[in-house]
This record gives C-alpha cells, structure tokens and sequence, in this order.
C-alpha cells in the first residue's frame, strides 16, 4: 500500500511537473513571438525591408493567443498534481517545538487527530471541486480569448484533488493503525525545503 | 458575541491548533471556515466558497510565480551555478582572513539572485561550501552559521518568493518591491562579511586560509559565473524594465536556467525527476497556506476586524515609530516559532491596513510639486517665466504651491489624492522589505530557525550549541541593519522612482 501510494504521488509530481515544464517553454515562446512581432513592425525594419518584414509577419508571428488562461488552468492542475507527493511526504509546514516532549501515546493521537481533520477537509475540497466543476459545466462559461469551457480546467483539477484525498484517507488510516497499535508504520513529518 | 470579538477569539485558537503541530494551512482553513459559519450564521456558506476558491487560489496567475522560481533554483543547483560562484568568490577572498567563509557568503548573495528561497539557497550552498570551509580548518560551528545566515540572502536578495506573496497581499508592484530589496540584500552580503572579519578576530584559531591565486586564475573562474549574471539580469531587469510580467520574467529564468544545466550535463531523468518532487513539494505547501490563509483572511474580514484595528491606530495619534517598532519586535518573536511565509500570509492582511494608516510623511506636497514642476520644465514648454520663478522660489523656501498657482502653470498630479497615494506605496515598500529581513532573522534563530536545521544536518560532528553560539553575531548584524533601514528609508527607497 505504502509502495503503491508513493508511486502515486510521485506520478502526480512528475505529470504536474511535465505541465509546468511546458507552460515556460509556451510562455517563452509567447514572449519570442511578441518580441519578434515588435521588431518587425518597428519603423526600422518596415522602411528597410518592408517585404520581408511583412511576408514573416503573414506567418502569423506573435504572442501566444489566450496563453494566460493556458497558465491559469495548467498552473491549477500543476498544484492540485503537486499535493500528494507533499501531503504523503509530510511536506506542510507546521510548528512542532511544543509538541517535541510529548510521550508517544500522546504524540501519536495527536498525528491521529491532526491527519483525521486534514484527510476530512482534502475529501470536501475534492467534493466541492467537483460541484464546482458541475455548475461550470452547467453554466457553459469558456475562457475569454480561447473560448474553452471553463469546466475543463475543474476536471483536470479534480483528477489531482482526488488523489490528494486518497492519500488524506490513506494517511488518516495510517496514524489511526499506528494509535491503536502503539507502532510507527510511516515515517514522521519530514520537514519541508521550502 | 459582536463579530469583532469573534474576530479576535479566533486568534488563540488559531494559536492553540498552530503549536499543536496543526499544519499551518490547515489550521488557517479550518479556523476561517468555523468562523465563517459563526459570523454568518450559515452553515453551508464555507462549502459554498470551496466550490469556486480552491480553484481560483491554485489557478492564479500572479501565484504560477512560485513554482516557476522554484523549478529554477533547482535548475540553477543543476547547472553547477553554485559550484562556480563560490569558486570564483573563493579565488578572489580565500587568501585573506576567514576569506573563505566570505566568499560562502559572497557565494549565496550570488545565488541569491537566481534563486527565491532561503532553505533552497543554504541547502544549495552548504553543499559546496561546507566541504571547503572545513577543509581550510574553519570551525564547525562557524561554518554552519555562516551558511545559515548566508542562505537567507536567497530571499533578500531578489527574485524572492516571500515578495511576491507580500506584494499579492498588499497590491502592490513586485517589480518596485524587487527594486527596493536589492540595496538592503547588499548590506546584508557586506554585513555578513564584516561579522566574519570580526569573529575571526575574535577567535583567531576558528578559521584558516587558503593560498593565495594569481589573476589569470580569478580571470577565469570568474568567466563561469556569466550564465548566473545573464539570467538574474535577464529576469530582474526584464521585469522591471516592463518587457515582461513577473510570472513570464520567472518562466524565462527557469527556461534559462534549465538550459544552462541541460548544458552542463547536469539535466538528467533522475535530477529532472527529482527537481520536479521538489518543486511540487514545496509549491504544494505554499499553496496550502495561500488557501488556508485565504479563507482565515476573508472571515477576518468579514469580522471588520482589519478595518477596526486600523481605525484604532489611525485616530489613537500613536507614534508611527513606535507602532513600526512594535510590529517588528513582534515578527522578531514569532519569527522564532513559525516559518517566514506562514507569517507574512497571517499577519499581514492584518498588519498592513493598520500601518496604511501610519503617516511615516516620505514626500510632502512640496516634494511633490516640485518635482512635477522640474518634469515640466525640462519637457520643454513654453511656461509664463515671471509665475515660474515665483513659483520655484516659493517652493525652494519650503512653502506649497496654491491651486491658483498649480492651475496657471498647468502642473497636473499635484492633488492630495496623488500625495496619499505615493506615500503609501512607499509606505508599503518600505514596510515589506523591514518584514522581509526580521522575518528572515527566525530563520537563523534558535530553537526553530530552519536554516540552522538543514545547514547542521550536513554536518554531524557539529553540536548544535556551536551552531547557536555562532549564529548570534550574524542575528547581531540583522539586528543592526533593521535599524539603521528603519532610522534611514532612503536606503531602501532611493532606487524607487514615483
């Protein structure tokens, strides 16, 4: 189980990581087409090599349309993606210094109580997204310039905030084991690298 | 119960789940939706945001920063960057006295400039540096603290990703907030440095040199720092010269520096692979918070809390000083409990309005009008010369332009609108670089301070004890520096135009 919910939350880093990887190399790609656009419309280029300038241009030389909204969604997937691997981890910042001397009984129904919360707060955020993308869908509202539906971005968005869920579940039902039966099964929070 | 004083219950009991090891998100989250439902009465309200926030908080656009600068410290780890600039800061102050821990220092004020976060910047420059520094025989715990101080220079030094969040919050330009941010990161490089000639001084068998290197071979280990010089220009100047958004200025640095450790060699599946889990988890925990921190601040809010509190300050004619101070010393103390973004997303939507209303008087109408007067004169028109020698006299002696006078000279963007407004720009720059450093300070003190954590896990033979003792003279030199940021805002405030 453990095995299998690691190789999950590291598939999700890596999908969320691929996604972020291609909206820099799209929003470079955005800006060297404004830049190039500029440049060829400028006063220089134009008097000098009017023909040239404009048969380039003709290519349709220019910023990505609508690569905002591309951002917005993809960084959205990108996050709920990253969530996982972080959750699993023990990644989220906590302060732990007045809860060092606790004595493990205690200790351990702490992580019980914390994880049990987080898991039932990751199931609603999973379930609202999930109205959320329904009333979108029902809506029928699309992005601005590129007119894709907006519940588009929710449905990818979802994929990733279910499986944080699973792991919230599956991390709940871990320090629960780990309560009942007095044993450390996963290790404990790791810190983040922030 | 009036909802100002369920505003500020809330506090404790965020407190309370905080430091019963709570993440901080969660316990942000969970706090702002029990409030919620309180204050308003409905139960389904909180349900109700989650639907449209998660998703809109995670899609923002000024956020996708944040993975962006991330992925590209990881990238500039890659790429060898750190190796070369700690080289070529080694070759030119490694013969001289504690020179090397200089050059660590010099090294993470370079890297620093690539690089928005502190953790990232001490854990990327321990490993090079650690090695080195014990080597020429300096003392365990005095290298461990020069890495942990030098490592926050990752977020003075801008890009920085605590900024960005600060500049979210208070509406205000990231690239003037990047701007301002640059003199003080340099203090903070030149003070570190100083601190190092002192303790070496202090403790002359701590630290060792290394021989001396001849200029061809600085020459060229200087040469293999122009990709770090290329992308932080590349990135900070475009940003602020407005050839791009912040968010495409980081997409290009991370593109840049993917490119120079693709280069280099250093981009393989594995490395790649793991950048990404690093990136992912970080942005991940950042991104809780903003959402945790997100609803925690709406339900405030809603409590008019903020807006009271401000109010409060604003008519109470407290000392503007003293209210700053307070609110330093304050981060100062928290500082040693809870980590730099957490703090900035919980108590600057609190802080800020109150502070808006503090009149720190940076430029007076006559600042204002006269250099709107100088704007016009130079732009060359054709003004009446007997009212503009009046006027310019008027305004050399220290005395307002009256409306007539503005009206007749045609001088535009005089108004007290217009004062206000620069005033508390620079208010906020001002204030968002002071959090910036003492939020920066709970990073290298004890018991929490998170750089000492990651510098002193990389080397075991050094007792923490070591580490604490060290350290305190480079809090000293923070403490210092506040200070003399806080007595002169010119400092941080000259390189911003309005």
């Amino acid at each position: 189980m453990q095995v299998f919910m690691d190789k999950l939350a590291r598939l999700f880093a890596l999908l969320g990581g691929a996604v972020l990887a291609v909206l820099i190399v799209m929003i470079c790609l955005s800006i060297f087409g404004r830049s190039l656009n500029s440049v060829l419309n400028s006063d220089l280029l134009q008097s000098t090599i009017p023909n040239l300038a404009d048969w380039i241009l003709a290519f349709g030389v220019g910023p990505i349309n609508g690569d905002f909204e591309l951002v917005e969604a993809g960084i959205a997937f990108a996050v709920f993606a990253f969530l996982p691997i972080c959750h699993l981890r023990g990644g989220h910042a906590c302060v732990d210094i007045f809860t060092k001397n606790l004595t493990p009984r205690y200790d351990r129904f702490l992580r019980m109580m914390t994880e049990f919360i987080f898991a039932t707060v990751l199931v609603i955020i999973a379930y609202q997204l999930f109205l959320g993308m329904i009333s979108k869908y029902g809506s029928g509202q699309t992005s601005f310039l590129l007119q894709f539906p907006i519940w588009w971005g929710y449905a990818l968005s979802l994929i990733g905030a279910v499986v944080t869920a699973v792991v919230g579940v599956y991390i709940a039902a871990v320090r629960m084991t780990e309560f009942m039966t007095g044993t450390d099964v996963l290790p404990q929070d790791t810190g983040a690298d922030q | 119960m009036t909802d100002i004083t369920i505003g500020l219950l809330s506090f404790p009991a965020l407190l309370t789940l905080i430091f019963l090891r709570v993440p901080i998100g969660l316990a942000m989250l969970v706090t702002g939706m029990v409030g919620l439902i309180i204050v308003t009465g409905d139960a389904n309200l909180p349900f109700a945001r989650l639907k449209a926030e998660t998703y809109s908080t995670f899609s923002n656009y000024s956020l996708s920063i944040i993975p962006m600068f991330l992925l590209m410290g990881h990238f500039a780890t890659l790429g060898g960057m750190s190796q070369a600039l700690f080289q070529a800061a080694s070759s030119f102050l490694g013969h001289k006295r504690g020179g090397v821990a200089m050059a660590a220092v010099g090294a993470c004020a370079g890297f620093g400039a690539i690089c928005g976060s502190s953790l990232a910047t001490a854990a990327t420059m321990g490993r090079v540096a650690l090695p080195e520094l014990r080597r020429y025989g300096y003392s365990g715990g005095f290298s461990t603290a020069t890495l942990a101080a030098g490592g926050t220079l990752g977020i003075l030094i801008p890009p920085s990703i605590v900024l960005v969040i600060y500049a979210i919050l208070t509406e205000q330009n990231i690239a003037k907030l990047f701007l301002a941010a640059f003199i003080p990161g340099v203090l903070a490089a030149v003070g570190y440095m100083i601190v190092i000639s002192i303790y070496v001084r202090m403790n002359p068998t701590s630290a060792g040199t290394r021989p001396r290197e001849t200029y061809p071979q600085r020459l060229k280990a200087l040469m293999a720092v122009w990709p770090v010089l290329l992308v932080f220009s590349a990135v900070v100047g475009g940003i602020y010269l407005g050839w791009f958004t912040p968010t495409e200025g980081a997409a290009v640095g991370a593109f840049g520096t993917g490119f120079i450790a693709w280069r280099a060699g250093g981009l393989t599946r594995t490395s790649l692979a793991d950048s990404f889990y690093g990136t992912a988890r970080t942005s991940a925990m950042i991104f809780f918070i903003v959402l945790g921190a997100a609803f925690y601040n709406g339900f405030l809010a809603l409590t008019q809390l903020p807006q009271e509190a401000a109010a409060w300050v604003g008519s109470s004619g407290f000392n503007p000083w003293s209210v700053l101070i307070i609110i330093l010393v304050f981060y100062l103390l928290l500082g040693c409990l809870m980590d730099s973004l957490s703090m900035i997303l919980l108590t600057i939507p609190i802080f800020w309005p109150v502070v808006q209303e503090l009149d720190f008087a940076f430029v007076s109408m006559v600042d204002l009008q006269s250099a709107r007067l100088f704007d016009l004169v130079a732009s060359g028109k054709n003004l009446p010369s007997g009212l503009l020698a009046e006027a310019q006299d008027m305004l050399a002696s220290g005395q307002e332009l009256s409306r007539d006078v503005t009206r007749d000279l045609g001088l535009r963007g005089v108004s007290e609108g217009v004062l206000n407004r620069i005033n508390i720009e620079r208010t906020a720059i001002w204030f968002g670089i002071l959090v910036l450093i003492v939020v920066e300070v709970g990073l290298i003190t004890p018991p929490v301070g998170m750089n000492l954590f990651v510098i002193n896990a990389m080397d075991r033979k050094t007792p923490m004890v070591d580490t604490y003792r060290a350290i305190l003279y480079f809090v000293a030199s923070d403490l210092l520096r506040v200070a003399v940021l806080v007595a002169f805002p010119a400092i941080t405030l000259i390189l911003i135009s309005w």
